[in-house]
This record gives structure tokens, C-alpha cells and sequence, in this order.
């Protein structure tokens, strides 16, 4: 055992020594310990350096407030920068290196900061940002030339550039009670709640439950606090109605009593177990919360405060107690409260020398002063800490004569020898969730610190954070918050009795000493006494502006040790009282989150993939997938050797010169059913759907309430009550929506039932000239003929025994049906349809095909109707009933949407023989020159293997009237630059003499 | 007629999965139910819309808001106000239903090939649903023959607790891939068995 740590006492376990290494040095510690403790107890002072001015920092607290001892771990391959040593559990293997410093922590080039002090105090971006007026490096181009030094310098712990293996999951909760904090007043209310048989969740940012029992001294009841605390731990256990969460911070409170936790799975073990998530998020909806958050003890500022071996108060009590770890041998303690003496005590009882206790107040407690006979050393009431010696740790602390009135120094000072100066400036109750939850804090001018707003949600307060400041209160308060969690009878309440001593719990309103020198409040940002008053100076009167110009309080601590003495700071300046001053608002996070874990199960697979039920087979025969929303489809079936353009051009001329098979099961199928389904259909689409028989198709255009167009497709009527309504891939949803506000909200009276029936079918669309004989020769128990499946009629029949319905639709302009069956026949009917086609040269063919059918044939698409576009730009007006109203009509006609020069969609041909691109522009001139004069955009083009031309389709201003004239691509992204003849949009069989023949 | 193939067949793999050093801590599967139907009623036509459920298929489903009711043949459970879920092991309860159904009453929709049935069970069933779908899985808050419509993300499911350690979910057939994917991965933590 190394001389800091003592033979017994405290949650570690001596039994076997842990391995772990800090900065490429191996160390050894307990299992129990954090970084933090091991390394004290290897006699480690300096942990790090500081953000801005590179000075040597230790460690300073004990807990989630710890503002300098940050970390970066290394594992895995991953870095994880800025994790405090004091909430870092070790294990054997744990790797750990110093942040900001650089070649090495203890010589570091950065320091030389130190002597750039006052060019980069607070606002040092602001002023750096705006730049000189004139000359090479004006405005911003000095920040730019500045930025890459600056970024270098500044900061705290570099994140890597790996993926990061670990696994992150989120889990869902909801309790009757969240208690958060298992401290002596978060047992007591977890174990009121969980008498009355509520559900209750308990959560403790510790790695064990306990809190200040684990290193008060105290005895509660007849044990030590810490095994009271463990026994009521055990009793909660066993229950199956509570859950316990250790390693679980509650970081967020947000609406509707849903608060967001992170529990850190994974972070102390050498290896996860598989499949266990590193970290866990929960979202945890509580009916009521228990707050006992505890509270944090902050210092006093003093010039020379952030020298390695200043350390709060307590922290070096709970390090003693807890840990059985000496934060140094010969201690000063500062204070300006009672609390401070029991830590002077626990220092003198684990073996450590106390040389002076420091008190500002020249009055204390007969309790306070029997501590202080109990630790030893010299009583300096009435004094201050004003200043500190060492190089990367304190050697001596210097003591002056200070007036609490005034706050002003009398006398000179002395240097008393000392290797930690343990500071506390009383307490500030955890208020961040409680402050989150909604309501401006409280200031309590007796505790001198904000207590938590009245609860703006349904939540009750306990323990520190209420204000307590014995155990005993808090154990009574967490009971009775407990109890008035849950519905019940009051039960009474037995109060294990509390060794407490009875302290002075109001600490003079001191939190900082003047003097010379750099006097720290934000530790970790860098931020001086100084700076405050120069920013308020600078003209910051609100602490809100203050904050934001200083930093205070913005760094990953997010200022738990700097806000109250900040405040008291800026107040102080302005000459006003701290709640005139008022609280900065709490947010979210109370500490860092892993961006992990809120990403959690999504890391792996972004989205969802949506597969139809032939895509095995179209991945085993050699087609280039891609996505379509969430949708995954065939873009080509290559060969060996084909581009892209050579294997649609295959597929394409296939289906023209004989018989073609696309899976269109993508397409979105909405099941219309109810005796008034269609009454409204005739409704929401712009033509007539109640006079289709029964057994017939019909295309349809639906229009938005504005008059633009919203999607087509064909709806089939397959009852009298019952159609098939089928809408384009990429629509599905939005037509859903938009049908079911309409029922809902619109015609509530209609009795119709929408139902997603997308995934009930399988879809393959079968087109080509040889289509019919194809299909003859394989469905069975009906015709395919022209008399009993005439064009858009539809018949029900089996191909080999799967039950078959056949429509006789055709988006390619061939002679072509549409077959479906139930989804799960899916990939046998692709296979029978392909069999059965071999004969007849039967070509699978892809997106990129189906594409360039449509395209010579001049169908619209999702490109063309884009939102922008009305039925009449696409040449759909003979779809616009004028014998019935339908959802659009009343807009449609509106003088905007009915202009001649409107975009209107044309054809346009290549003819410099080159291809054209969606999104090339339409000009008039062919210079190629960029001007603003476009004519409109093209929408799809293709190779056409029917006209051998590269062709395309367009939005074209007043495009009607412009076809047969000729006009110039001008497509700069791509340099593409070239003539075009404007044609119509039906560029291939515009009688439509083949899909009817 | 032919077999109705599962989505899941190139990546369902029967055994045992995940960290088993506590045992498999819940089962997973799909269930191929014969029959996957939605019944859909016209407001205030719910009490003789349910009498005609019960004459098809014995089933009689309490009062209120998600309540159903689970036998190994047949389950059946409201997810939407009017609407209901029906599972049968045998084929064909849509036709039968349409047939014993007056328009006046409502609607019958066979989703039999349009959704994938799945079914987790086990002591840790919970705990993996809750790591995917944000309602409360506590037998109190969801009892036994209950069904719910939430989803994961862009996953739709609708979900009945058809034991006290055993629930099925019923997700669109398209997303079953991906969503098995999901479910697996989930249930990583606590091993599972693939039967």
C-alpha cells in the first residue's frame, strides 16, 4: 500500500492490486477506486492542463462537479476525450492519457500562454473574430489566419477519427415514482414509494448507492452510515417493484415528467459481455419524480486557486473516507461554513496532518470548534487564504487577516507549509433538474445558495436539495416525499437516529478573496474573477450576456463549482444583491451525454429497408439494386461488360420487340372500402370513379386542396363496395395521410375504411407485344383475350396454383398487365411468369427501363409531378370532371394556375446526338453563356431505343406552344451545352394503337 | 395452392444466439399464421360487429380501449378505435368473416400475406420489446390478451401480449426483414433462441 492510502476503511477492495496506465506510466490501484483516487493514491497531483492559459491542474473535486481532472481514454482504438478522473472507474487495462498539453503533461509549450494573459482574457474571440479594418488580414481573414493556432492551442481532449465499435442501446420506461439520487434522502423516499406497492425506478449517477453516507461519518441508526446505506440498498434489492440503476445519470427533465438518464454500461469493465451496449439511454416517463439530487459544494475564489493540491473540502473527506485515499499529507483548510471542520476531522483521522484551519468568520459553533480541536493545528479565524506557492503542486498556502464586513485584508500575510489547501465555500443545492423542470430558483439568503423553484411539473423535492442540511433532515424529508408520491395512507414514519453534530449550517457570505494574481471561478474554461469584471466593465450587465461573453460555466462541468461563486462575482460589480443578479436557466444536459447513445440502436442501420418480395431473386440474378425511399428496387439486370445505358437499352428494346416482367410491388395499394368508398372516390379524384363496373380499372389523378396535382395511379374496383386504390412509390404515404385527414376531419359522415394493403400484394408488371400469348399460355381458370380482359378490365385466375388477379394496364405503352397475388406467392409467381416466358424471350427488366418506356411514351412521374405542377401543364385536364365537385376543383382554376406561360410538359430531343440530364436547364440562346433566362428544367431523360435519339422530357415555359421549335440545353454543373428540338411528350405511338391492340 | 414463403428465410436461423451465459433469455420466432384479417367497424356498430366475430370464431373480446383475448388457435384484439386484429392458424377466416359481415356493420381486409407475425417469449421478452417501442410493457399497464399499435421508428406493429412472458407483433411484410434484423440485435444482450 502506497503511504496515502490507508489499511482499511472505505468501498475498496485491497485484496488484489488493479493495472491501469496514465500517460504511458503503469500504476496500480483497488477495485472500487476511480482514476481519480488511484492515482492520489500513488502520490499523483497534476492531472492535466488547463484550457486556455495551459496551466497545471489537479484533480479538485471528487464527483460529476470535478472541473480539471479530465481524461482521455483509449480503447479499443477509439479515443474518448474529457471524461472527469473522478467519475472514471478503474480496471485492469484501463488506459488513460492527460488532455491539452504538449509534448507531455509535465513540460508543455502551451504554458507559454500563461505569459499571453491578458491578450486572450474573457471576449478574447469576439475581439480576435472582428479583425483589423484594413490591409491584407481585414475582418475575417485575420480570424481565418489565426484559427488553425488558435484550435490548436485551445480546448480540452481531441476526439479520434475511428468508428467507434462499441454498441449503444435507448430503453423506454415508466414508473409511478423516479427517484433520482440514491443519496440517505433518495433511499428513504424509494423506500416510502415502494411500500405502497408503486412502481419505482432509482436512479444513482455512482457507481453505488449511498451518496454522503458512503463518506459522512455518521451513524445512522445503530451502523455506520455507509452500511446502513448498503443494507437499505439490499432491502430495495429484493423487491419486484423497484428497479435500481447505479451508473445512471438522470441528465434531462423535460415536458410531461419524461426525463432522459444515461447509464454507463460498460465504461468500468476491461470487456462487455456480447451484445451488452456500452451505454444506455433511457427515456423514462415517470407519473411523479422524487428529486434528491444532493448538493454540490463550491469554493471560494482566492488568487493562486488552481494550483494542483487546492481541492474542495469535501472532496478530500469523501477521497478519506470513501476511498481511503489521503489527497495530501499536511493540509490548510479554508472555509466559510461549519461543514468544512468535519472535513478537517476525517483528514486528521485518516492520518494526514491538518496545519491550520482558515476561517473568514471570527465566530463559529462549540460543535465546529471541537472539530477543530479534534484535527489539530492552528484555528486562524478571522483569515484568509490569499495566495498559494508550488510549481505543479502546492507547497505552501499564504494567510492574511480578513474582514467579512468589509472583505477587505488587513496585516500581511504568512506562508503556512502544506501539500493541499482544501477549500469550501458552502453548498448550492443540485438544482439542474429542478430548474429545467420550469421556474426560476430561489435564493436562500441563510444558506446562501438557490434553492430549487416551486415545481412547475409534478415533481417534490428532498434531502440537499430542499435545503436539508443534516442527515436526519434529509432522511425524513426523502420519507415523506415517498410517501406523498404515492396514493395510500400516511405510514408512520420511524427515524433511524443520526450521529449528527449540531453545526452552524449558514456560511458567511464570502466567495472570493481579493488579491493579486489569477483567481479562478470557471476551472475548466479558464475564466478569472478578473474577467467577470471586465466584462462588466465592457458593459454585460445581464448574467445571461455575462455568461456567453465569458464562458463561465459553459464547459462539460457546466460550471457545478463556478455559477453561485460567478454570480456573487458579477453581483458584487454591479453592486447588487445575487438574486437581483438572478440564476442563468438550467438546460440539458446536467453532464456530458455519448452522442452514442442518443443515436443508440440507430447507429447500425439508418433506415429500415423495404423489400418486396422477389428481391432475393433480384439480387441472385445480377441486378444493381438501389434505393427508392426506404424501398430497394432493380435499377438494371447487367451483364458482363454492359454499362448502364447498354443494359436498359437491352431491357427496353426486349419489351418493345416482345415480352418484359418489372416488380412493381413497390407501388402504394390503399384498400377503398365501405358502401360510400365510391362516393369518395369521386371525391378526392378529379374524374369518375362510382360509374367504373365492377372488375375495372380506372386511372386517376388526385389533386391538393390548392389545385396542384398530388399523385395518380389506377384504382381498381374489385366489389361494389370494395376498390383497390393504387398510388406511385414514393406518395404512399403522403396519399394515406392526406385520404384519412379527409375522413377523419372532412367527410366523418362517409362510411369508408382506408387500409395499407402496399404489403398484401406482390405486383409484376408484364408488357410487350407478346404479352397476351405469354400470359395464355400460363394463367389458368380465366381468359386473356381482348373480350374477356379488355384494356383496364380485370380478371381472377392461378398460375400453377397461386391465385392470380390480372389487370390489363400499361405504363409502358405496350400491350401489357399487371398480376398480383398474396405477397407470400410473390417470389414463386416471378419465377412461374419467368419460366413460362422463355419461350416468348421473356426479359426481367429494371427502374432505368421501366423509366425510358415511360419516357418515350410521356407518362408522368413523381419528376413531373413535383408539387409545382397542375394537371393542365401536363396535359391531364381531359381528367377534370366538370360535372362533380372534388377536392382541388374549387382551386384549380385560380388565374395562376391557368396562365399560358405556365412550365407545361414537352418532349425534347438530343440533337447533337449527346445525352440529356434531369435538371439540365432549357434556354433559348446556344452560346453558352450562364444568364438568367431559363425556359424551365428537364425532368427525365434516357436513351430511346424506339427513336435511336437521346431523348427527355421537360417543364418548359409556355412548352404547348413551343413544340416543333428549337431551343438549347444548358446544363453548367455538368458542361453540358447543346441544341434541342421541343416535341410532344408522347414521343412513341401517340395513337396508342399497341397497348390497345 | 403454394406455400406462402416468410421474408425472413435467407436470415432466420434457428438456435441459440446472443450472450447465453445466463440461458437463452427469451425465444424468439415467426409465427405463419393461416389467417391475418381486419376487421373494421362503423361507429356505434362495435357490440353487433363483436357478436359476429364471436359466431365466426368463438372469440369474445371484453370492453375497452386494446383489449383482446389470445388461445393458441385464434387471437384477436382491437388497435384503433373500431378496429380489429384477427390471427387464426386456419386459412381462409377472412372470406368467412366478409360472409357472416353485413356492410352495415363494417369491413373486412385480408392482410394475411401483408403482415409478418412474430413472437418473442420469455422471462426477458419486456425488457428487449422495451428497448424498441416507448409503451409500457408492465403486465399491469398491458395485460395478457391486450394489443397495441406503436411503432419503431418507421415500423409500424401492432402488438398483443398473448401470455404472461409472451407477446406477438405483427409488422408490415416488407419491413419483417429489416425489423428481424432489429429484433435479434435487441435481444443480443440477453441471448436468444431462434426456433
Amino acid at each position: 500500500m502506497s503511504p496515502r492510502r490507508a489499511a482499511q476503511g472505505g468501498r475498496i477492495d485491497r485484496s488484489g492490486p488493479v493495472r491501469f496506465s496514465f500517460d504511458g506510466h503503469a500504476y496500480t490501484g483497488c477495485a472500487g477506486d476511480s482514476l481519480a483516487s488511484a492515482l492520489l493514491a500513488n502520490g499523483v497531483s497534476l492531472f492535466g492542463r488547463s484550457f486556455k492559459y495551459h496551466r497545471p491542474r489537479g484533480v479538485f473535486a471528487a464527483g460529476v462537479d470535478e472541473p480539471s481532472a479530465l481524461v482521455t481514454v483509449l480503447r479499443d482504438g477509439i479515443r474518448e476525450p474529457n471524461i472527469p478522473a473522478t467519475m472514471l472507474e478503474i480496471y485492469d487495462g484501463l488506459t488513460v492519457e492527460s488532455q491539452n498539453r504538449m509534448p507531455s503533461l509535465a513540460f508543455d509549450v502551451g504554458a507559454l500562454n500563461q505569459l499571453a494573459g491578458p491578450a486572450i482574457a474573457a471576449g478574447f474571440y469576439y475581439k480576435t473574430f472582428m479583425g483589423p479594418v484594413f490591409g491584407p488580414l481585414k475582418g475575417t481573414r485575420f480570424w481565418m489566419f489565426c484559427e488553425r493556432f488558435i484550435r490548436r492551442a485551445a480546448g480540452l481532449g481531441r476526439a479520434g477519427y475511428e468508428k467507434d465499435p462499441a454498441r449503444y442501446e435507448r430503453m423506454n420506461a415508466f414508473c409511478d415514482v423516479l427517484v433520482v439520487g440514491a443519496g440517505p434522502a433518495g433511499l428513504m423516499a424509494a423506500s416510502a414509494a415502494a411500500e405502497s406497492g408503486a412502481s419505482v425506478i432509482l436512479a444513482e449517477q455512482d457507481a453505488i448507492t449511498g451518496g454522503s453516507a458512503n463518506w459522512s461519518g455518521e451513524t445512522i441508526g445503530e451502523t455506520p452510515a455507509a452500511e446502513w446505506a448498503a443494507a437499505t440498498t439490499d432491502a430495495l434489492a429484493g423487491r419486484d417493484n423497484l428497479r435500481i440503476l447505479t451508473r445512471t445519470t438522470v441528465w434531462g427533465y423535460y415536458d410531461g415528467n419524461t426525463l432522459a438518464a444515461l447509464e454507463r454500461v460498460g465504461d468500468h469493465k476491461p470487456a462487455s459481455p456480447a451484445g451488452e451496449p456500452k451505454h444506455r439511454h433511457w427515456t423514462i416517463r415517470a407519473k411523479t419524480v422524487i428529486l434528491a439530487t444532493g448538493a454540490l459544494e463550491r469554493p471560494i475564489v482566492f488568487p493562486g486557486n488552481d494550483r494542483p493540491g487546492v481541492m474542495l473540502a469535501g472532496a478530500a473527506q469523501r477521497y478519506a473516507l470513501e476511498y481511503g485515499v489521503l489527497a495530501g499529507e499536511r493540509a490548510v483548510v479554508f472555509t466559510n461554513n461549519d461543514n468544512a471542520y468535519c472535513s478537517a476531522a476525517a483528514m486528521r483521522d485518516a492520518g494526514a496532518e491538518v496545519a491550520a484551519i482558515v476561517d473568514v468568520r471570527r465566530e463559529i459553533s462549540p460543535a465546529a470548534r471541537e472539530l477543530a480541536r479534534q484535527a489539530g493545528g492552528e484555528l486562524l479565524l478571522g483569515h484568509a487564504v490569499v495566495d498559494t506557492e508550488g510549481g505543479k503542486a502546492v507547497t505552501c498556502a499564504k494567510v492574511q487577516p480578513f474582514d467579512t464586513a468589509s472583505g477587505t485584508l488587513s496585516g500581511s500575510p504568512k506562508s503556512i507549509t502544506a501539500d493541499c489547501v482544501l477549500v469550501s465555500g458552502g453548498w448550492s443545492p443540485t438544482i439542474h433538474l429542478a430548474s429545467q423542470a420550469g421556474g426560476k430558483p430561489v435564493w436562500d439568503e441563510q444558506q446562501q445558495a438557490f434553492l430549487p423553484p416551486a415545481p412547475a411539473q409534478r415533481w417534490i423535492g428532498a434531502g440537499g436539495l430542499d435545503g436539508a442540511t443534516t442527515s436526519e433532515e434529509a432522511l425524513r424529508q426523502g420519507w415523506d416525499a415517498g410517501r406523498a408520491s404515492v396514493d395510500g395512507p400516511p405510514a408512520p414514519y420511524a427515524a433511524p437516529l443520526v450521529s449528527s453534530l449540531e453545526l452552524d449550517a449558514r456560511p458567511a457570505p464570502v466567495l472570493e478573496i481579493p488579491g493579486k494574481g489569477k483567481a479562478f471561478v470557471d476551472l475548466q474554461h479558464d475564466v478569472t474573477a478578473d474577467d467577470i469584471r471586465l466584462a462588466h466593465r465592457e458593459g454585460f450587465v445581464s448574467v445571461e450576456h455575462l455568461k456567453r461573453y465569458t464562458t463561465l460555466g459553459m464547459a462539460t462541468d457546466q460550471g457545478k463549482t463556478s455559477n453561485v461563486p460567478g454570480l456573487a462575482i458579477m453581483a458584487a460589480a454591479l453592486g447588487k444583491s445575487i438574486p437581483d443578479v438572478g440564476a442563468t436557466r438550467f438546460r440539458p444536459p446536467y453532464s456530458p451525454v455519448s452522442i452514442g447513445s442518443l443515436a443508440a440502436e440507430r447507429q447500425a442501420e439508418i433506415k429500415p429497408e423495404r423489400l418486396t418480395p422477389m428481391h432475393d431473386w433480384h439480387v441472385a440474378n445480377g441486378a444493381t439494386m438501389y434505393s427508392a425511399g426506404l424501398w430497394f428496387r432493380p435499377m438494371i439486370y447487367g451483364q458482363p461488360g454492359e454499362t448502364v445505358e447498354q443494359a436498359y437499352v437491352r431491357e427496353a428494346r426486349a419489351v418493345r420487340e416482345g415480352v418484359g416482367m418489372v416488380d412493381v410491388s413497390t407501388l402504394g395499394k390503399i384498400a377503398v372500402q365501405g358502401p360510400e368508398a365510391a362516393e369518395f372516390l369521386d371525391r378526392v379524384y378529379t374524374n369518375t370513379f362510382s360509374t367504373l363496373p365492377v372488375n375495372k380499372a380506372r386511372y386517376g389523378l388526385m389533386l391538393r386542396e390548392d389545385g396542384f396535382v398530388l399523385d395518380d395511379g389506377t384504382t381498381w374496383r374489385l366489389g361494389a363496395n370494395d376498390f383497390l386504390m393504387t398510388t406511385t412509390t414514393a406518395n404512399a404515404g403522403k396519399v394515406m395521410q392526406h385520404l384519412e385527414y379527409l375522413l377523419d376531419v372532412v367527410w366523418p359522415q362517409l362510411r369508408v375504411h382506408l387500409t395499407s394493403v402496399t404489403d398484401q400484394w406482390a405486383g409484376i408488371a408484364v408488357a410487350g407485344p407478346k404479352s397476351r400469348a405469354m400470359l395464355a399460355a400460363c394463367v389458368s381458370q380465366t381468359a386473356v383475350d381482348d373480350a374477356a380482359l379488355p384494356f383496364m378490365g380485370i380478371v381472377h385466375g392461378r398460375i400453377d396454383d397461386i391465385p392470380v388477379m390480372v389487370c390489363r394496364l400499361s405504363f409502358s405503352g405496350e400491350l401489357a398487365y399487371e398480376v398480383y397475388c398474396g405477397a407470400g406467392h410473390g417470389a414463386q409467381l416471378w419465377e412461374a411468369l419467368m419460366a413460362a416466358g422463355q419461350p416468348f424471350g421473356m426479359v426481367a427488366y429494371g427502374l432505368e427501363a421501366l423509366g425510358t418506356l415511360r419516357i418515350e411514351k410521356g407518362h408522368v412521374t413523381g419528376a413531373e409531378i413535383d408539387g409545382r405542377t397542375t394537371a393542365r401543364d401536363l396535359h391531364l385536364d381531359w381528367m377534370l370532371s366538370r360535372k362533380k365537385p372534388f377536392v382541388g376543383s374549387a382551386m384549380m382554376d385560380r388565374e395562376g394556375l391557368i396562365q399560358p406561360d405556365r412550365m407545361q410538359l414537352v418532349g425534347l430531343v438530343s440533337l447533337d446526338n449527346r445525352p440529356l440530364n434531369g435538371g439540365g436547364h432549357i434556354v433559348e440562346h446556344g452560346d453558352g453563356e450562364i444568364r438568367d433566362d431559363s425556359l424551365g428544367h428537364i425532368t427525365a431523360a434516357c436513351y430511346s431505343p424506339a427513336r435511336r435519339q437521346y431523348i427527355g422530357l421537360a417543364l418548359v415555359r409556355n412548352g404547348k406552344a413551343r413544340v416543333g421549335t428549337h431551343a438549347f440545353v444548358s446544363d453548367p454543373m455538368r458542361d453540358r451545352f447543346g441544341p434541342v428540338e421541343i416535341v410532344s411528350h408522347h414521343m412513341y405511338d401517340p395513337q396508342g394503337s399497341r397497348m390497345h391492340g | 395452392m403454394a406455400d406462402r414463403l416468410s421474408p425472413l428465410e435467407p436470415v432466420y436461423r434457428p438456435g441459440n444466439h446472443g450472450n447465453l451465459a445466463g440461458g437463452a433469455g427469451v425465444v424468439l420466432g415467426e409465427r405463419q399464421p393461416g389467417s391475418i384479417v381486419q376487421l373494421a367497424v362503423w361507429s356505434g356498430q362495435e357490440r353487433p360487429a363483436l357478436a359476429v366475430m364471436l359466431d365466426v370464431t368463438g372469440m369474445r373480446l371484453p370492453d375497452g380501449a386494446g383489449s383482446g383475448s389470445a388461445r393458441e388457435d385464434i387471437a384477436a384484439f382491437g388497435f384503433a378505435p373500431g378496429r380489429f386484429l384477427l390471427v387464426s392458424e386456419a386459412e381462409g377466416l377472412a372470406d368467412r368473416l366478409r360472409a357472416a359481415l353485413s356492410e352495415e356493420l363494417g369491413t373486412v381486409t385480408d392482410l394475411s400475406h401483408g403482415r409478418t407475425a412474430f413472437r418473442i417469449a420469455g422471462a426477458k421478452a419486456e425488457w428487449v420489446l422495451a428497448k424498441l417501442f416507448a409503451i409500457d410493457f408492465a403486465l399491469a399497464a398491458f395485460p395478457t390478451g391486450a394489443g397495441r399499435s406503436t411503432s419503431h421508428h418507421d415500423i409500424f406493429a401492432q402488438i398483443q401480449r398473448s401470455g404472461p412472458e409472451q407477446f406477438d407483433l405483427y409488422v408490415f411484410r416488407s419491413f419483417a426483414r429489416s425489423f428481424w434484423h432489429t429484433l435479434c440485435r435487441a435481444a443480443e444482450e440477453t441471448g436468444y433462441e431462434v426456433r
